[in-house]
């Protein structure tokens, strides 16, 4: 076969297929021997549906799969009540103070779910800050753990997502179709409904789903503030180690389950992207209207305060850290400086080890990333094909899954990893190295084939020219996507979670059991120095690189 | 001594024949132009002598030496590409001072070589501009400049004007023509553009279906075409049918709608055609009794384009036919109006042969 390729292919047939035994290694083996424990019977060996016979009938993870999905659609379509129509309003107005806006793709980034989850705790929880305030008015808030807390805090956390893809969605939107309708004598009420609302439908339903898969995924949220109330990704890490040392079955089948369930939205979403996005003609987006009298006090106000509702969580852990505590009661208005030199000097472990395991991951899967998308976008090939899928894959596997999957298959056998960084780092790589693909691939489509062809016609050879034309038209999307898997592979939780192990504790691990230990201060200290960390190189690589982290911001 | 040789290159994706066993010489700083319809096959033979593609059979020579089988990078060719594919992250200077950095030219002599040609082409003032910061004109220049800088042995230009406005790209084919004759340097320019191709090339191989047409100096191409598609592609010609053919004279007589017209020969074509351009096709209000001939024609609109005009007239089996006559000299006939027009000496017999649609 290799010797029907072109010549230009060939060389690279090799690094192809080194790729993809890496993916298969990290994510399709694991995932197989996953499908294969859900339904073999772990003592004879035998077939047997024995595991979703009991998913099924038995009422606890019956009713955690369908919460999963109430959870799921409510915090998605919640995310899009605000995130759509405060995209609109930013994109469409002029307001004063329109410019805060542009924090809120940050904030993503930089305040971890772990440090929200914390923070809405500290504010609402059982003896919450904002809630005894409220009691002193005489409001009585329902409890926070549940529904509320978790639906609450989900929405916050998610709707900048939801935000960020309408933004991108409107500012894509060609403005002159606005002005037919206006001039076909439509009213701006009935413009916006028979217009641009079905024109930016299909975006409205990719990023609903976007959050849907996001709060499937997430397990902080539901750790922390579920209560009673079961979801799969908390279910299956109670099943998981209540299985541990035994047989694996009900896990497994959980997270086959939740493979599934993220996979159906992945599918049709990809379906809807291919169909139903309209051809639209590159025009200019509709120039924003400078807001005047009410109207601009009113967006002010909504602007700044989703700005503010969204840096809350960092003010909060920030005012946690430097609090005094004795145990899980918090002394409000006093300061020291205990739990964050506690965290620094007497426990810097978990610092240290996500640093390192991040550094690890963020610098293998930027290599990664670079040699693959490079194979996807200029050398296509059969091999090329199928990596193009199987990079894709962990999308649809959540964290905790993707943890599952890999402790199963590499705790015992030829290749033992459970127990090692690696298989830490690894998870962080297979989890993150799909978005910087797209990062890359993106800067690579945008890069003519004849650049690369003039280098070679001056006489360098095709590999070399890669290395001296390609990379560093690429360095910009190589070195955001490389900061933004560092920094997110930093506040990583549902697949560390199940592959921690004593000694090898992270920021986001050292966070979550101090939180369950009641120690918010010390749980503070580390959600602090989390940020701090995250925020550093983000600031850095904004300021004086110039780098466009997120494809859109609010300019 | 031939710089460029093609012998029997032959190159087929699946079943479609893009190249077909084409051969052709191109000589010492000969400016040599492929001209042809898109999908022709034009850049394709370009690519094949720079290096990008493999043919499935022949040879390519250059000069003396094989390079059918050496890989792009050392075939030492000047390449110019229709987007110019310059380094976005390279400032002019470095842009050209690229391949001789390859070359591990001595640095001071990179300097000097590099303030040679960017002066040249009228860019010496602006090494430190990236190409973002370059007008399109600008931009060519800087192409042009790297792919000479480095002295290649040809020089390899893909629609290299095609970006352009009309009016910087009547500039730059000055430009380019210029320096190609200052430097002697033998060059296969591709275009589409037949006005393009007339008034740079020394020779002009027109191309269709992966095969040569006709390969001519401009003039012949222009004045003698061979085929009905090199008529029709270089400059505008009517074409009109014919129903019989007689020999008379230096030429023919030959039957065509409403009458009989003389074209001068000679024709060894089975299947033919009459070719004229609307400036010979000469119209009056009466028949006129010369040896040409005459035939009756209805006039359908007159086009006004400020030097010339031209008429758009309906011959008796329905077809219709252009004619130009100068401004000045406009007859200013109505639409409807009964005219009789002739075929000037220029008129030829033309193959229509896999006549393309």
């Amino acid at each position: 076969m290799i010797g029907r390729l072109p010549p230009d292919r060939a060389p690279w047939v090799i690094p192809a297929l080194l790729a993809l035994v890496v993916l298969v290694f990290f994510v399709v083996w694991p995932l197989a021997s996953l499908l294969f424990k859900s339904v073999t019977d772990f003592r004879t060996g035998a077939f047997t549906l024995e595991g979703f016979k009991t998913f099924i009938e038995d009422p606890t993870y019956r009713t955690a799969f369908f919460n999963t999905v109430k959870l799921g659609i409510i915090s998605s379509c919640g995310s899009m009540l605000i995130g759509a129509p405060l995209a609109y309003v930013v994109t469409r107005f002029d307001f004063p103070g329109k410019g805060v806006v542009a924090i809120l793709p940050l904030a993503t980034i930089v305040v971890p779910d772990i440090v929200v989850s914390q923070a809405w705790l500290m504010m609402l929880g059982n003896n919450g800050l904002l809630r005894n305030v409220l009691s002193m008015v005489g409001i009585e808030l329902p409890s926070f753990y549940g529904w509320f807390g978790m639906i609450y805090t989900m929405i916050l956390n998610d709707y900048t997502y939801a935000y960020i893809g309408m933004l991108a969605a409107l500012k894509a939107i060609d403005g002159t179709i606005e002005e037919a309708a206006t001039n076909l004598g439509a009213s701006d009420l009935r413009r916006l409904l028979t217009v641009t609302l079905p024109v930016l439908a299909p975006a409205i339903l990719i990023n609903t789903m976007v959050v849907f898969t996001l709060a499937v995924d997430n397990f902080s949220i539901p750790m922390i503030l579920g209560g009673r109330v079961d979801v799969l990704s908390s279910l299956t890490y109670m099943t998981f180690l209540s299985e541990m040392g035994g047989d694996p079955k009900m896990q497994s089948v959980l997270a086959v389950v939740s493979v599934i369930l993220v996979g159906v939205v992945l599918f049709v979403q990809k379906v809807i992207v291919e169909r139903k996005t309209y051809q639209m003609q590159q025009g200019r987006a509709p120039r924003p209207v400078k807001a005047q009298g009410p109207l601009a006090v009113v967006l002010t106000t909504m602007a700044l305060f989703f700005v503010a509702v969204s840096l809350i969580p960092a003010i909060i852990v920030m005012v946690g850290a430097f609090t005094q505590s004795s145990g899980p009661v918090m002394n409000y208005g006093t300061f020291t400086l205990e739990n964050l030199g506690r965290a620094l000097r007497q426990a810097p472990g978990p610092i240290l080890n996500s640093l390192m395991l991040a550094s690890v991951a963020a610098v293998a899967g930027t290599a990664f990333a670079c040699i693959v998308s490079y194979l996807i976008v200029k050398k296509r090939m059969m091999v090329v094909s199928l990596l193009d899928y199987v990079v894709m894959l962990p999308l649809a596997i959540s964290g905790t899954v993707l943890g599952i999957a890999l402790i199963q298959t590499y705790n015992s056998g030829y290749i033992v990893l459970t127990g090692t960084w690696i298989i830490m780092a690894a998870a962080y790589f297979v989890r993150k190295v799909p978005f910087s693909i797209r990062s890359a691939s993106g800067a690579l489509y945008s890069i003519p084939e004849s650049i690369e062809e003039a280098s070679i016609n001056l006489g360098v050879s095709p590999i070399r020219s890669f290395f001296k034309v390609i990379l560093p038209i690429m360095k910009p999307a190589i070195l955001a996507a490389a900061i933004l898997m560092w920094v997110t592979s930093l506040s990583e939780i549902s697949a560390t979670i199940v592959l921690y192990f004593g000694g090898m504790e992270t920021m986001p691990i050292e966070m979550y059991r101090q939180i369950d230990a009641g120690y918010l201060a010390r749980a503070s200290a580390y959600g602090v120095i989390l940020m701090v960390i995250i925020l550093v190189p983000v600031y850095l690589a904004i300021r004086f690189l110039k780098l466009d982290l997120f494809s859109v911001r609010g300019r | 001594m031939a710089d460029i040789t093609l012998d029997r290159v032959h190159k087929q994706y699946g079943s479609v024949t893009i190249i077909d066993q084409l051969s052709l010489q191109v000589k010492h700083g000969e400016f040599f132009t492929l001209l042809g319809p898109s999908g022709c096959g034009k850049t394709t033979l370009l690519r094949m002598i720079a290096g990008f593609i493999q043919p499935d059979q022949g040879r390519i020579l250059i000069g003396e030496q094989d390079v059918t089988r050496l890989p792009a990078h050392k075939r030492e060719t000047g390449m110019v590409f229709q987007d110019y594919a310059l380094f976005p992250d390279k400032t002019v200077f470095d842009n050209v001072a690229y391949g001789l950095r390859v070359r591990k030219v001595p640095a001071e002599q990179i300097r000097q070589r590099v303030h040679r040609i960017l002066e040249r082409v009228e860019l010496s003032h602006l090494p430190d501009r990236y190409p973002g910061e370059l007008s399109g004109g600008q931009r060519q220049r800087v192409a042009l400049a790297r792919a000479l800088v480095i002295e290649p042995r040809i020089l390899l230009m893909d629609e290299p004007l095609s970006n352009l406005d009309a009016k910087l790209r009547i500039q730059m084919r000055d430009v380019i023509r210029e320096l190609q004759l200052e430097l002697q340097i033998t060059t296969i320019f591709v275009t589409h553009d037949q006005e393009e191709a007339l008034s740079m090339s020394d020779r002009i191989a027109l191309l269709r279906k992966g095969r040569i047409d006709q390969l001519d100096d401009p003039e012949s191409l222009y004045q003698k075409p061979v085929s009905s598609y090199a008529a029709d592609f270089i400059g505008a010609a009517n074409l009109v049918k014919i129903s019989g053919m007689q020999p008379h004279g230096q030429g023919f007589q030959v039957s065509v709608p409403g009458g009989s017209v003389w074209v001068a020969g000679p024709c060894n074509h089975k299947q033919v055609c009459i070719a004229v351009r609307p400036e010979h096709v000469i119209i009056s209000p009466v028949g006129i009794n010369s040896e040409l001939g005459s035939i009756p024609a209805t006039v359908v609109f007159r086009r006004y384009l400020g030097f010339k005009v031209t008429y758009c007239l309906r011959l008796a089996d329905g077809s219709t036919i252009n004619a130009d006559t100068p401004a000045s000299q406009d007859p200013r006939f109505e639409p409807s109006t009964q005219v009789h027009v002739s075929f000037g000496r220029q008129a030829r017999l033309v193959s229509t042969s896999e006549q393309q649609a």
